[in-house]
């Protein structure tokens, strides 16, 4: 059943279905969406919802023509409460005020799809001048708008009860009951009254508030689970400012944690920390990065992998059917060294600011090592991590896996003093990773071996290969690890795109 | 004595009950959910023969996921809202 959108102020639904759109004044893709939703607006009732303030949505209505009735979001509570990622967003509600459907950005065919679902004719045409779709930008409530800034309260947001509370038998030692009951195979650390509350302090949001729904059993995360869980892990209070956020963003559907959690697969919630927050939190990003080195990378990701176990039921021997599993289901949390090499962190690389701090998530496999001590140049690192990029999900299948490739600062600056751009460095790993076509000639019925017809052959050193990656973008560096040594490290994907994992980043 | 705040989840969720069982397969109306694993088609395909050979169904109604990798969508169950029972086929 459709999900019912939060009640909007002076807002009824009685007149068939609305489309209620969110929208910045400053946004070129919402600027760009409005003579379209004029269009719709002639026929059927279309709400716009401002993030910003009075002066500036009266300037935009009359820049813009705007037809459709505009209200404003004080203290986006509104915003807090639907709770788009990005603007403009789009949500079509039915007579009874649910959600039937949900579109973010601009983008012609699916404008063209509301249109039908309202019962109204196309409102875009295919060659009017304008790009057949476009990302809009990160929704306000997302964003602190100034340094220093706490986000609000939410105040419309679901409810949960509050959560119940243990009493543990006199002469049962409260380590060994948490340990059986809560645990992840390791001991934690009870989450009494008191700690829970000091957890809490590390947050202005009330503790009843519902952050997320976490698959696969769709447990309801209110903000005092999730302390609770934290100090489980180990967290210091400083730490929810990182642990909301990464709590919504693996409950962000196009990262489908419901089919991380479930595969045979090796996947497991790869944390990605980049800006400020790393130096402030104290999250390491140089030696050892990967393993057993930092408070904050430890205790993060298992609070991570905690909730999931216990608020998500994703429990291994149950709905965790993975063949092998991976040591990352303890902890799998790294930081990008942003200062070794003058390239653009990964967080910018998916468009936020550099002093924006931002949290990246990747179903990925355990790392995957790669040496090369001896290149001098760029070509030879490269290669090197080519030949370990080609056997990401199985040698022989192409086009249809994406790799994150955690270079180490010492490989990472052999490329950058050259000049070779981290994009540079990207494209170079695309055009040189294939697998040699008569690889397949004696392969039999080998995996891999099925999909050829949708290969695409490239050469690669004179040799004729297939492709190992559909594009570029298939591939992300992270700068990560200690200065001295050139071990690098390739990290395999799960099933991915739309029927499997997206790649998502949030804000912190 | 002590006392701790639970971390598990503790949303309340219906109880569904379970549809009555069928006493026989002569002439009822089958679903073969199909999840979209490579290979889950030869095993549903054989199934669906010997469904029709040997128990005598009425119909059988053949539906898939759109990925295995994600739950049903509501469209998919809709398919299956009128069938007398349902077989999933997971394969490799």
């Amino acid at each position: 059943m459709s999900e019912l959108a939060p009640a909007i102020p002076g807002v009824e639904f009685r007149n068939g279905p609305t489309l209620v759109v969110f929208f910045e004044t400053d946004c070129p893709t919402c600027r760009g969406t409005v003579p379209y939703l004029n269009r719709l607006a002639c026929s059927a009732p279309v709400v716009g919802i401002s993030q910003d303030d009075e002066t500036a949505t009266r300037q935009f209505q009359e820049q813009l023509d705007v037809t459709f009735p505009v209200q404003l979001d004080p203290g986006l509570a509104l915003s807090r409460s639907f709770d788009p990622m990005f603007v403009p967003t789009m949500f079509l509600l039915d007579t009874d005020g649910r959600i039937l459907k949900t579109h973010c950005g601009f983008e012609k065919s699916a404008l063209n799809a509301l249109a039908a679902d309202m019962g109204c004719a196309r409102v875009a045409e295919e060659f009017d001048g304008a790009p057949s779709s476009k990302p809009g930008c990160m929704s306000r409530h997302l964003v602190p708008q100034a340094d220093g800034e706490r986000l609000a309260p939410i105040s419309k947001s679901p409810r949960a009860a509050a959560a119940s509370v243990i009493a543990i038998a006199d002469g049962e030692d409260e380590f060994e009951y948490c340990f059986r009951v809560f645990g992840d195979a390791l001991p934690v650390v009870p989450p009494t009254p008191e700690r829970v509350k000091r957890m809490l302090g590390g947050t202005d949001l009330d503790p009843a508030e519902i952050v997320a729904r976490v698959p696969p059993c769709y447990g309801e995360a209110s903000v005092e689970k999730i302390a609770a869980n934290a100090v489980m892990a180990g967290c210091e209070p400083k730490m929810m400012r990182v642990l909301l956020p990464l709590v919504r963003a693996v409950c962000d559907e196009r990262f489908n944690i419901h089919g991380v959690q479930a595969t045979t697969h090796f996947a497991a919630p790869l944390v990605i920390v980049n800006g400020p927050v790393r130096n402030e939190l104290g999250f390491a990003y140089r030696q050892n990065v990967f393993s057993n080195v930092a408070r904050a990378n430890s205790t993060l990701g298992r609070a991570l992998q905690l909730i999931l176990l216990n608020i998500g039921g994703g429990r291994p021997q149950g709905i965790d059917m993975s063949v092998l599993g991976n040591p990352g289901k303890f902890s799998y949390c790294i930081a990008e060294h942003e200062e070794s090499v003058p390239w653009e962190p990964l967080h910018v690389e998916r468009g936020l600011r550099p002093e924006q701090s931002a949290l990246t998530l990747f179903a990925g496999e355990p790392p995957h090592g790669v040496s090369e001590h001896n290149a001098r140049k760029p070509q030879g690192v490269l290669k090197a991590i080519c030949y370990a990029l080609r056997t990401v999900w199985t040698y022989r299948d192409c086009m249809r896996s994406e790799a994150i490739v955690v270079m180490c600062p010492e490989h990472a600056r052999t490329i950058a003093k050259t000049g070779w751009t981290k994009r540079q460095a990207r494209d170079y790993l695309y055009e040189n990773t294939g697998i040699p076509v008569r690889e397949y000639e004696t392969a039999g019925d080998a995996e891999g071996t099925r999909g050829v017809a949708g290969y695409k052959e490239i050469r690669i050193d004179g040799e004729l290969c297939y492709q190992k990656f559909r594009s570029p973008e298939d591939l992300r560096i992270v700068v990560a690890g200690g200065t001295a040594g050139k071990f690098s490290a390739v990290i395999g994907s799960w099933t991915v795109g739309p029927r499997g994992s997206q790649m998502v980043t949030y804000p912190i | 004595m002590t006392t701790l705040i639970n971390p598990m989840n503790e949303t309340s969720v219906g109880v569904a009950k379970p549809p009555v069982r069928l006493q026989g397969l002569e002439g009822c109306s089958i679903g073969l959910l199909d999840i979209s694993k490579p290979g889950g088609s030869i095993f549903l395909d054989r199934l669906e023969n010997l469904l029709k050979q040997r128990y005598a169904v009425g119909n059988v109604v053949r539906v898939s996921k759109p990925t295995f990798a994600k739950p049903a969508p509501e469209v998919v169950i809709e398919k299956l809202r009128a069938v007398d029972a349902v077989v999933e086929g997971l394969a490799d």
